[in-house]
């Protein structure tokens, strides 16, 4: 257009558009006319040649032909009249294609469009055997059941018997709650019938007289009519028939459906649970990097602080090989089994770590590899069973039956089985820990593991914590002793008895004794009771007195044999807190920042609250409680089963590890992050993965 | 399992206004419950289909469409439906289709034969009617070129 000759003056809109020189135009115009004329006839050229097209390869190819008259002289005597009029109907087609063009008279609305776009789809879809209530009841059959005139019959019956029903629109209502068909504003054939009867019947005084002249058979309707009218009746029957298998039907979808539903709101929400399980498990991952930050920055600031701090408390999820992802969880991966005894304490570092388990007169603490699976070396140092143990990064507090705990250091363990039982005496070892400062290079003279023996106790160690340089453990001696790691010295003697005798004047609950356990029992020298048995009918003796102990700070929590959690101030060694609520021994005791979870022989766990000291939430088992250990989702406990016991703390839901899993009731028990030690009274160790 | 079908000419038989408004209000009523049941739907559907009007008919079976897609149990009594839908919307080839399906699963159903009997005659017929129209369009249009060319070659 821009190149248009100038002359043309740009105001004339027409003449740039309609590209105007006057030759041109005739010429354009009796083209168009002659397109127009012409038109129809191309169309249908084209279009009919199409289809000619199309059919010309079926008509045309030889072997077609061959083929087809094949068929035709082999069965000539029915199939001319069917290809004469297939042939007939290919002309017709041909024949259509015009009237289609031309006159299709009515327009296309998009609804036409659409259902001829549909038909394709609809034709690809297979279809199957109709069945339920699809065999039974044809839509047809329903259709001329629920049709507003399948009622006409009746009204006719009726109006022949001149019955007057009393109009109270008592049916309609009926009808209406039964959601049959009928017209709300009264336009349905049913209700023009009602209104005839209405417009008939007397007065409802009469009415009533009458009805019982119609009844009385005062009219005679004639035979034919009366035949007439109960073949109706049957049908209408069978109609109703038809109508209630239809509802029926239609209730029993929707119970479908409502279940259909449910699963699947039931799937959602365990869908939610499980995004808060993950959201819980990234925070407390966060925690773990954050913490492990600035650990790693301050042993940067210090290196030569070889005993890393760590607490149990505090420790977020440890790094688990990628490897322990793809483990199937709840499945017991791999079985330590060369104790010979039940296990009786276990402890681990971390997940693939080192393992110290302990079990029934075995004087000998065994040191795992877990990586491997395979016994690195033996503590030796006690004299009778190893009761309780603690393992933090390579170092291992072990209490035994023989009132002493001993340290060592796991890193001097090796499976030399040459040393005999030549104890290092507390005073060799004070020495030695003096000369040089703690946790650096011990091995100046004799390459023994054990640090550190501490003596004190008269009686039995059974329950130790320790973290950082600070350990408290308790005895049969019905005792809690504070000590100081580094120093090897006994601080601070907590005596249960004077608490149990001289109950915390602010605490009410306390100055009640718990019957089960009168004074006279706990008094006299020994501890025993008998241990309800477990679920394979086997049990011990226990003897016990401290089930076991925790601190975070000055705050100590211990569970004792008198069925009671105590929570004592470490600076002033007093109990100032009593929970009674257990009615056997408590054997394990762990807390957090807001909950006691204490187990005991009375088969239940009680969670407390850690403020006010009330129960929070008792669960409870068929078998005695022996170990247990909970974070803020989950609480894993061994009861007295072969299986272990996890309860969901979040989903509330119990589940158990079974696979591959003891053979008889595991006891004692340990996990960080996603990695489970169990020992059993089977003398087995599982690991197994969550 | 032979399904229960109507014979063509029922689907020339309309409802009346009234009939047809009762079974619209009643599947109005259901969509608004948002639980449309198959048979309701069906029955508008059908007497839309059975409607002399073009629109409703076009409505019916784009109903029997949805009954098909959703329902599969339904489906084979649909095909029948659907066909009788088409023939009557004079689309031939889809009717003839609808049809052969149900054929091909019954192949002694009286009503599909005698619909596809049907079909074919209207084939026929239209065809026959299309085959004048060209007849005679052919013919005009001879006579207009003759006229044309009598007039250029007189000029």
């Amino acid at each position: 257009m821009g190149s248009h000759p100038n002359h043309h003056p740009p105001s004339s809109e027409g003449n740039r558009n309609g590209l105007p020189p006057t030759e041109t135009n005739k010429q354009t115009r009796f083209d168009f006319l002659q397109r127009a004329i012409m038109a129809p006839f191309n169309h249908t050229s084209s279009d009919s040649t199409r289809i000619l097209s199309d059919l010309a390869p079926i008509i045309m190819t030889p072997r077609m032909m061959n083929s087809a008259a094949a068929i035709t002289s082999r069965q000539r005597t029915g199939s001319d009249r069917g290809t004469l009029s297939r042939n007939r109907v290919d002309f017709a087609t041909i024949g259509r294609a015009p009237l289609r063009l031309t006159l299709g008279s009515h327009q296309v609305t998009s609804h036409d469009l659409q259902i001829m776009e549909a038909a394709e789809e609809l034709l690809e879809a297979e279809i199957p055997e109709p069945q339920g209530v699809a065999s039974n009841v044809s839509l047809l059959r329903g259709f001329n059941a629920t049709i507003p005139s399948s009622d006409k019959n009746r009204a006719r019956r009726k109006q022949m018997r001149n019955v007057d029903t009393p109009r109270l629109g008592l049916k309609r209502l009926g009808a209406g709650a039964r959601g049959l068909m009928t017209d709300d504003d009264g336009h349905s054939v049913a209700s023009e019938d009602d209104v005839v009867v209405v417009s008939r019947s007397e007065p409802r005084r009469k009415g009533k007289r009458r009805a019982r002249e119609s009844l009385s058979a005062a009219k005679t309707l004639g035979k034919e009519e009366l035949t007439r009218q109960s073949e109706e009746i049957l049908r209408d029957k069978e109609n109703l028939h038809v109508r209630r298998s239809l509802i029926n039907s239609e209730i029993e979808e929707i119970t479908h459906k409502i279940e259909a539903l449910d699963s699947i709101r039931a799937k959602l929400e365990e869908d939610l649970l499980k995004l808060q399980e993950d959201e819980l498990e990234l925070t407390a991952e966060l925690e773990g990097v954050n913490e492990r930050l600035t650990f790693e920055q301050s042993s940067r600031r210090d290196q030569q602080s070889g005993i890393p701090a760590s607490s149990r408390r505090k420790k977020g999820p440890s790094f688990l090989p990628s490897e322990h992802d793809e483990l199937p969880p709840g499945v017991a991966f791999m079985t330590l089994e060369s104790h010979t005894t039940p296990i009786t304490a276990l402890d681990f570092s971390e997940p693939y770590g080192t393992l110290v388990s302990a079990s029934q007169e075995d004087a000998q603490p065994r040191v795992w590899d877990l990586l491997t699976g395979s016994e690195i070396g033996r503590l030796r140092g006690h004299n009778g069973t190893v009761k309780c143990l603690q393992v933090e990064s390579h170092l291992c507090l072990t209490g035994g039956e023989d009132g002493t705990v001993r340290l060592w250091d796991l890193r001097k363990v090796d499976d030399d089985g040459t040393w005999g039982d030549d104890l290092v005496s507390l005073s060799d070892v004070a020495e030695e820990e003096g000369a040089s400062n703690a946790g650096s290079d011990a091995t100046t003279g004799k390459d023994d593991a054990c640090l550190r023996l501490l003596e004190g106790h008269t009686k039995a160690v059974t329950a130790l914590y320790f973290e950082d340089d600070c350990l408290v453990t308790g005895a049969s001696d019905k005792t809690l002793r504070q000590w100081d790691l580094n120093t090897g010295q006994c601080v601070m003697t907590m005596d249960i008895l004077w608490a149990i005798s001289h109950p915390h004047p602010t605490n009410i609950g306390s100055s009640v004794l718990n019957p089960l356990f009168p004074p006279a029992s706990t008094f006299d020298g020994h501890f025993s009771v008998q241990m309800p048995a477990h679920s394979d009918g086997s049990w011990d003796m226990f003897e016990d007195f401290v089930g076991g102990v925790q601190f975070w700070g000055y705050g100590l929590v211990s569970g004792s044999g008198d069925g009671a959690v105590r929570m004592w101030d470490m600076r002033t060694g007093q109990a100032h807190r009593t929970l009674l609520g257990h009615t056997g021994p408590i054997t394990c005791v762990q807390f957090d920042e807001i909950h006691i979870m204490s187990g005991s022989l009375d088969k239940t766990i009680r969670i407390w609250d850690l403020r006010t000291g009330g129960i929070f939430q008792t669960l409870e088992y068929d078998h005695v409680v022996t170990a247990l250990q909970f974070d803020t989702r989950k609480t894993v406990a061994a009861v007295g089963e072969n299986g272990i016991k996890v309860y969901n703390r979040t989903s509330m839901q119990h589940s158990t590890l079974a696979t591959n899993g003891h053979t008889k009731p595991v006891e004692r028990l340990r996990y960080m992050d996603r990695y489970l030690v169990s020992g059993g009274r089977d003398s087995m160790l599982k690991i197994w993965s969550l | 399992m032979q399904s229960e079908l109507p014979y063509a000419a029922d689907a020339e038989v309309s409802l009346s206004f009234d009939e047809l408004e009762v079974l619209r209000s009643q599947y109005q009523k259901e969509l608004a419950q948002t639980h449309v049941t198959v048979q309701s739907k069906f029955n508008y559907a059908w007497g839309l289909v059975k409607s002399p009007k073009r629109a409703h008919q076009v409505e019916g079976v784009a109903l029997l469409q949805d009954i098909y897609r959703a329902e599969p149990a339904r489906r084979r009594e649909c095909l029948y439906y659907l066909s009788l839908g088409y023939y009557k919307l004079g689309n031939y080839d889809e009717a003839r289709r609808f049809n052969g399906l149900l054929l091909e699963k019954e192949p002694a159903n009286l009503q599909a034969q005698s619909l596809g009997q049907l079909i074919d005659r209207a084939v026929t017929k239209e065809g026959y009617i299309g085959m004048a129209l060209v007849g005679g369009a052919v013919t005009i249009g001879t006579l207009l070129v003759a006229g044309l060319v009598r007039r250029a070659a007189r000029r």
